[in-house]
């Protein structure tokens, strides 16, 4: 456990609904080690926001961590007083966000805000918060700190209000930066600029990154190791390298298969057939198997276990292991 | 009261980079500026406000003197002399006071219950959400004007801040809609859930985060409500419930419209001073809606 920041046992989060209950995270297994950037990728709606709002307690009705276990730094996060958790969250865990621009609350300058933060988390004199403020701007990269510190955020543009969310979420040294789609909204040559910050800002700030995405580009820019998610499973999980070199679960594979290169000559781009299975009733078994090229007939009567297949490499389907789940009581 | 409470160390922190109180007035008074009915009606309410306060330098004669009874206006009484023989202008100077500070405190109660009720309602939701709307719903539904008499007659000493008292309590209701309705669409947005991210609790964002973006829009619906309790006042002094011994403008109306055929200025003048003042009020409010938009401030 203790080589571990972040190990995420079991867990389960559901959503009360009138209609049913949605299962939108399912017996997930994450762990993040020490200074390193775990990527979490998966399509709309697979659970990856969901696991993220998890680990800072923020769920809400009618949703509900039904179980499992959120280990942060050697502490269960789920047995966590709701005062321990507001001075964990901002504090050793900070969140970026997906849209920079609604982020920031449009009523206050931005050099206020993160000015807050600091002294939510930090006990410090108000001379000392502007110099923070400032130093923290400066650090990512944001032109004559001082003056734009004053700035309002509808005077910023998409990347610089980017650049301060990140300044603010690092302006506590947090142990853990969860990044929630950050370069979504952004357009490409602010995406690079975004990443190359979080690059370089990784290596200064010492910090675990969860990168949540459903771009495999981004992922891979930064990413030391990859968990796919699917319908609110974790399907497969490895490091870098073994995800792009030699996907196993055909899910991953499929995904590989629909991003656009240039290298490769293909008529059409592949697409996966059908869609991703409303999880107020998933199919049975494998929840993949209706669109899996591979299906065979355990697939529909028995879920697979995220199993090793090979170094630091594990896969849930029934091609690489028989191991089954057991069947829900 | 939570342990982080909005109201002891948040204080300084805003302020660090805040614009200085001064340039933040300059910038709204710049934006008021380009509309010349919210200059207009900005000048009556100062104008107003003026008189109110300094009354007592500024009137002609006290209201205890008394000269020949129902004058027309002449060069020594501007706008005449009323059934005692008091100078009208002096009494509508000072009528000016009263009516104000009806209208201020009525507003200020009514906003203060309000914004409490809404704040409360809209951000938590679910039970307290549904109880307090339900009394809010009770109270909405309850006639206000035969109630006012009713809750005037009950307190037997006559009093103008019971008056004021009774009006803020009946007017709170669509204040708590206005601010619930803003809350609950609030607090899903994107930087409440980053305040929470940071780290913030409950109370830091209703007072800290949310509020700040609904303030303006309350500002201006009590800058408009202002004049409608001076009016509310004025009709229940009118109908004969209000304090005789404060007197406001509704006082002068009441008593002016019994000599209406023989005096008309006694009834007139301050009519004329009311319309005015709910004139005043109300360009000024609609020029505030305008100025206090905050994304376009500076611009």
């Amino acid at each position: 456990m203790s080589e571990y920041l972040l190990d995420i046992e079991d867990l389960r989060v559901y959503y009360y609904l009138a209609e049913g209950v949605v299962k939108a995270v399912d017996n997930v297994h994450l762990k993040i080690g020490k200074e390193e950037v775990l990527g979490l990728v998966g399509e709309s709606g697979c659970g990856k926001s969901t696991v993220a709002l998890s680990i800072m307690r923020l769920i809400r009705n009618p949703g509900k961590i039904v179980g499992g276990e959120i280990w942060f730094d050697g502490e269960n996060l789920l047995k966590k007083s709701d005062a321990e958790m507001r001075q964990i969250r901002g504090g050793r865990i900070a969140t970026i966000f997906q849209n920079p621009m609604s982020s920031m609350n449009p009523v206050f300058t931005v050099g206020s805000q993160i000015g807050e933060a600091i002294k939510l988390h930090q006990d410090v004199q108000k001379s000392e918060i502007i110099e923070k403020v400032v130093d923290i701007l400066d650090k990512v990269g944001i032109p004559s700190a001082q003056e734009r510190a004053k700035d309002y955020p509808h005077e910023y543009s998409g990347g610089m209000l980017q650049r301060a969310m990140i300044a603010m979420a690092l302006s506590c040294n947090p142990k853990l930066l969860i990044a929630d789609e950050p370069t979504t909204n952004l357009d490409v040559t602010i995406q690079a600029q975004i990443l190359e910050l979080m690059r370089a800002l990784r290596k200064a700030f010492d910090a675990s990154i969860l990168l949540i995405g459903h771009d495999l580009g981004v992922i891979s820019e930064l990413c030391d190791r990859v968990a796919v998610m699917y319908a609110g499973k974790v399907v497969e999980h490895a490091v870098l390298s073994a995800i792009f070199e030699e996907p196993k679960h055909p899910y991953t594979q499929a995904l590989l298969k629909s991003i656009p290169r240039l290298d490769m000559k293909a008529e059409r781009l592949h697409i996966i057939p059908g869609t991703v299975p409303r999880l107020i009733d998933p199919p049975p078994g494998c929840r993949f198997h209706p669109r899996c090229e591979h299906a065979m007939k355990i697939c529909s009567e028995a879920e697979p276990l995220l199993t090793d297949a090979g170094k630091d490499h594990s896969v849930a389907c029934f091609l690489y292991s028989s191991k089954k789940a057991k069947p829900p009581t | 009261m939570p342990k982080d409470s909005p109201f002891e160390s948040a204080e300084e922190t805003r302020d660090v980079y805040k614009p200085s109180r001064a340039t933040r007035i300059f910038t709204i008074w710049r934006k008021l500026k380009t509309s010349k009915l919210a200059v207009a009606g900005f000048g009556i309410v100062l104008i107003i406000t003026i008189i109110a306060i300094f009354a007592p330098l500024l009137a002609p004669y006290d209201t205890t003197w008394t000269g020949r009874s129902r004058r027309p206006p002449s060069m020594e009484h501007l706008l005449g002399t009323d059934a005692s023989g008091r100078d009208m202008l002096s009494l509508i100077m000072y009528g000016s006071r009263v009516s104000l500070y009806v209208g201020i405190a009525a507003v200020s109660l009514e906003i203060l219950i309000g914004i409490g009720i809404g704040m409360c309602a809209g951000y938590f939701g679910g039970i307290i959400d549904e109880s307090l709307m339900r009394i809010t719903d009770m109270i909405m539904t309850l006639p206000e004007l035969p109630l006012l008499i009713v809750a005037v007659t009950f307190f037997e000493v006559r009093s103008i801040h019971i008056i004021v008292l009774v009006m803020g309590f009946l007017g709170w209701p669509y204040i708590a809609r206005y601010v619930r309705g803003e809350f609950l669409s609030l607090r899903e947005t994107t930087y409440v859930e980053a305040a929470k991210s940071m780290g913030a609790g409950s109370w830091r964002i209703i007072v800290r985060h949310i509020l700040p973006n609904i303030l303006s829009l309350v500002i201006v619906l009590a800058t408009m409500d202002i004049p409608w309790y001076i009016f509310y006042e004025a009709t229940l002094t009118f109908l004969g419930f209000g304090d005789p011994s404060s007197p406001s403008w509704g006082v002068l109306l009441e008593k002016g419209y019994l000599y209406l055929t023989t005096a008309w200025w006694m009834i007139t003048f301050p009519g004329i001073a009311l319309f005015f003042t709910s004139l005043g009020f109300n360009l000024f409010g609609d020029g505030l809606r305008d100025a206090l938009d905050v994304t376009e401030r500076g611009r």
